[in-house]
């Protein structure tokens, strides 16, 4: 710990409190989550344990955030993060003006990199929400808070619980209860953060978990055994019955959006989870290779923590001064060094 | 994925001498630990690296026993994961320091935790043949030296079991290979010799997947079955002479080491058990001011604890 020196606190989280650290060795800013143990009756929270489990078994992948180091700590410990400015729901709530279209494509490229890299590794994160995407100082999106993810197989006989993910971007298999499912639920939470961009409000925003279920249905139209043949299995499907309705067409959910944008969106929010379209396979949609190309991270805006002005930064991000030492003025090479490839 | 886990980059080693040197060096720092404190000991008193060995291997038994007579049902992966993590633990760890009573409970509670096979503490130590106040007592060491544990493993969790990779190559059995008619009567000896790796340092010299084909191929060969043009046809090894030379010469370790392993003798075990209970009863009270509280609250605890070594007979030690 006297590695660190403590420079704020950040916020708290499930397990803990969040601090900004600075790393006195390297003079790197990170952030510190400590997990104290004390009256814990079954010990190290099991979030706690997934977190560590997930971020150390992959290897390092730019839009996740990364685990750089863990050590004890008193009755607990401690897990080292890189530190990030902001999040994706900050962006959203802040930003002055709605995002632009290219913009949104940014934010949907590096979220759907990342979630492909977690699925590439067998990782699914289960509560994917605009919160849990932090936002670098440099603009990067990276998914973080791992304590729900699951390292999945497919043995086919482990029971998952159902209750995971934020209701807002809970997947309809989900809220009928259902015990077992696959990354499909990412992909689901992936399609409501993508609405979400487009609208700057969520898609589905239940008060509690019936409503939540109505949300969905009031969109995609009442399910059946003809769109969705595994829906009669899960667990509570005979506990509710909804009037039955016709699904409204996306174009009238998100007005103002080309008809790409709407497409994939289409892509996403589908019943059954295995034919949800796959983070890899997201990536080479139309959407992504039409104008406005996506933007570049240096172009989206980096929102301040605690809800502060969002702060559009400027091209470019230095005002030039005849006065100051040339040295200033350059950027530091180890830090673009990974970017130039 | 095994290739980029944490157990291929930071526990896997080269040889058994490597492991070897290891404990020795544990056995030895806390020889010197001792020594450092300044009580004046004879160097008699402390274990050597056989006697923790023989310590070792009894406790690994009873952990293992303890996994297969929980309630409710321990899959193997979770089993696998807890013997490994007591592996890990005393590689770097002398007996002596770190009763293996508890920590095997300890290891056993955490790899049901990280292995999402989940139960409450309070049905963990259900488990354990204790009054509802022994438990209790138990459950509060565990928790206690849950933080040790995750620290000595250096928060590496993930463990990769040679159960999975067996699956699969059982299932590339059926679809691959039909020279072999029924795959499935190769399970049941290699699911042995699969028990048989736990117990021994492979899990630590080869990777899950190897050990799994050695299991199956072994079991083949006893069955009077030959599977080379598995390997050389199936695994496309027909022309890498290295490869194949190589991975003849990991089984080989692995059925040797497996073939060698022995529980040691029970007047052996008591014996041991004598002594690390004095060294425990020298030490507990004087330089290691930490565990301190801990070493009252065990005195209190072993009464219990011995009603449940009776239970844990070495009746069934054959079966394996």
């Amino acid at each position: 710990m006297d590695q660190y020196s403590i420079l704020g606190r950040i916020g708290e989280g499930a397990h803990g409190i969040v601090f900004k650290a600075k790393h006195i060795e390297t003079g790197e800013t990170v952030a510190l989550k400590k997990v104290a143990l004390r009256k814990l009756e079954d010990g190290i929270p099991n979030q706690a344990l997934r977190e560590i489990k997930a971020l150390q078994e992959i290897e390092d992948n730019q839009y996740v955030v990364k685990l750089k180091d863990v050590f004890p700590h008193g009755t607990g410990f401690v897990l080292v993060f890189e530190y990030m400015l902001s999040d994706l729901s900050e962006v959203i709530r802040n930003s002055q003006r709605p995002l632009t279209e290219s913009q949104v494509k940014g934010y949907m490229m590096m979220l759907l990199k990342g979630v492909a890299f977690c699925h590439e590794n067998s990782i699914m994160h289960r509560d994917l929400k605009p919160a849990n995407l932090l936002i670098s100082s440099t603009g990067h999106l990276k998914i973080a808070d791992f304590g729900l993810a699951r390292l999945f197989s497919n043995e086919g006989d482990r029971l998952y619980s159902h209750q995971v993910a934020t209701r807002w971007y809970r997947a309809p298999e989900l809220l009928y209860g259902a015990r077992k499912y696959d990354e499909g639920v990412d992909l689901w939470a992936v399609g409501c953060i993508f609405g979400e961009l487009l609208n700057n409000s969520p898609l589905f925003p239940g008060e509690n978990d019936i409503e939540q279920l109505c949300c969905v249905l009031r969109v995609l139209g009442t399910p059946n055994h003809r769109v969705w043949p595994e829906i009669t299995e899960l667990p509570d499907y005979n506990k509710i019955t909804f009037k039955e309705n016709p699904p409204i067409p996306l174009e009238e959910i998100v007005p103002d959006t080309s008809p790409q944008a709407v497409d994939l969106l289409k892509k996403f929010l589908v019943y059954p989870s295995k034919q949800r379209i796959s983070a890899r396979q997201a990536l080479l949609h139309p959407y992504f290779f039409t104008d406005p190309m996506p933007a570049h991270h240096s172009e989206l805006p980096i929102p301040q923590r605690g809800g502060k002005h969002s702060r559009q930064r400027l091209q470019p991000p230095h005002e030039f001064s005849v006065d100051r030492p040339l040295q200033e003025s350059l950027v530091d090479p180890a830090l673009i060094e990974g970017y130039a490839q | 994925m095994f290739h980029n886990s944490s157990q291929k980059k930071f526990w896997q080693f080269d040889g058994e001498a490597a492991l070897e040197k290891q404990r020795y060096e544990a056995n030895q720092k806390f020889r010197s630990k001792i020594m450092a404190s300044g009580k004046p000991v004879s160097d008699s008193l402390f274990l050597d690296p056989h006697e923790e060995m023989v310590i070792f291997r009894h406790y690994e038994k009873r952990l293992i026993d303890f996994c297969s007579i929980f309630k409710p049902t321990m899959p193997k992966s979770v089993v696998g994961t807890a013997v490994m993590y007591f592996r890990r633990f005393y590689l770097n760890n002398s007996l002596m320091e770190h009763h293996p009573r508890i920590i095997m409970l300890t290891c056993s509670y955490l790899s049901c935790k990280v292995d999402e096979f989940n139960v409450s503490s309070t049905q963990f130590v259900g488990n354990l043949q204790e009054t509802p106040a022994g438990q209790e007592k138990v459950l509060e060491q565990i928790l206690e030296y849950e933080l040790l544990l995750i620290q000595q493993l250096n928060f590496h969790l993930v463990i990769h079991t040679p159960y999975r990779p067996m699956e699969g190559l059982l299932i590339d059995l059926k679809t691959r290979y039909p020279m072999l008619e029924n795959p499935e009567v190769l399970r049941k000896t290699a699911d042995d010799f699969l028990n048989r790796a736990t117990v021994t340092d492979v899990g630590l010299l080869a990777s899950p997947s190897q050990i799994a084909l050695t299991a199956v191929l072994n079991s083949a060969s006893r069955a009077g079955l030959s599977m080379e043009s598995y390997l050389t046809e199936c695994m496309g090894l027909k022309d890498d002479k290295e490869t194949m030379s190589k991975l003849m010469d990991t089984m080989r370790r692995m059925k040797h080491l497996t073939k060698k392993y022995e529980l040691p003798k029970p007047e052996e075990v008591v014996m041991c058990k004598q002594k690390l209970e004095r060294v425990y009863a020298e030490f507990s009270s004087s330089n290691l001011k930490r565990k301190r509280g801990y070493e009252e609250e065990h005195e209190v605890a072993k009464k219990p604890l011995l009603t449940e070594e009776e239970v844990w007979t070495d009746e069934d030690l054959d079966s394996l």
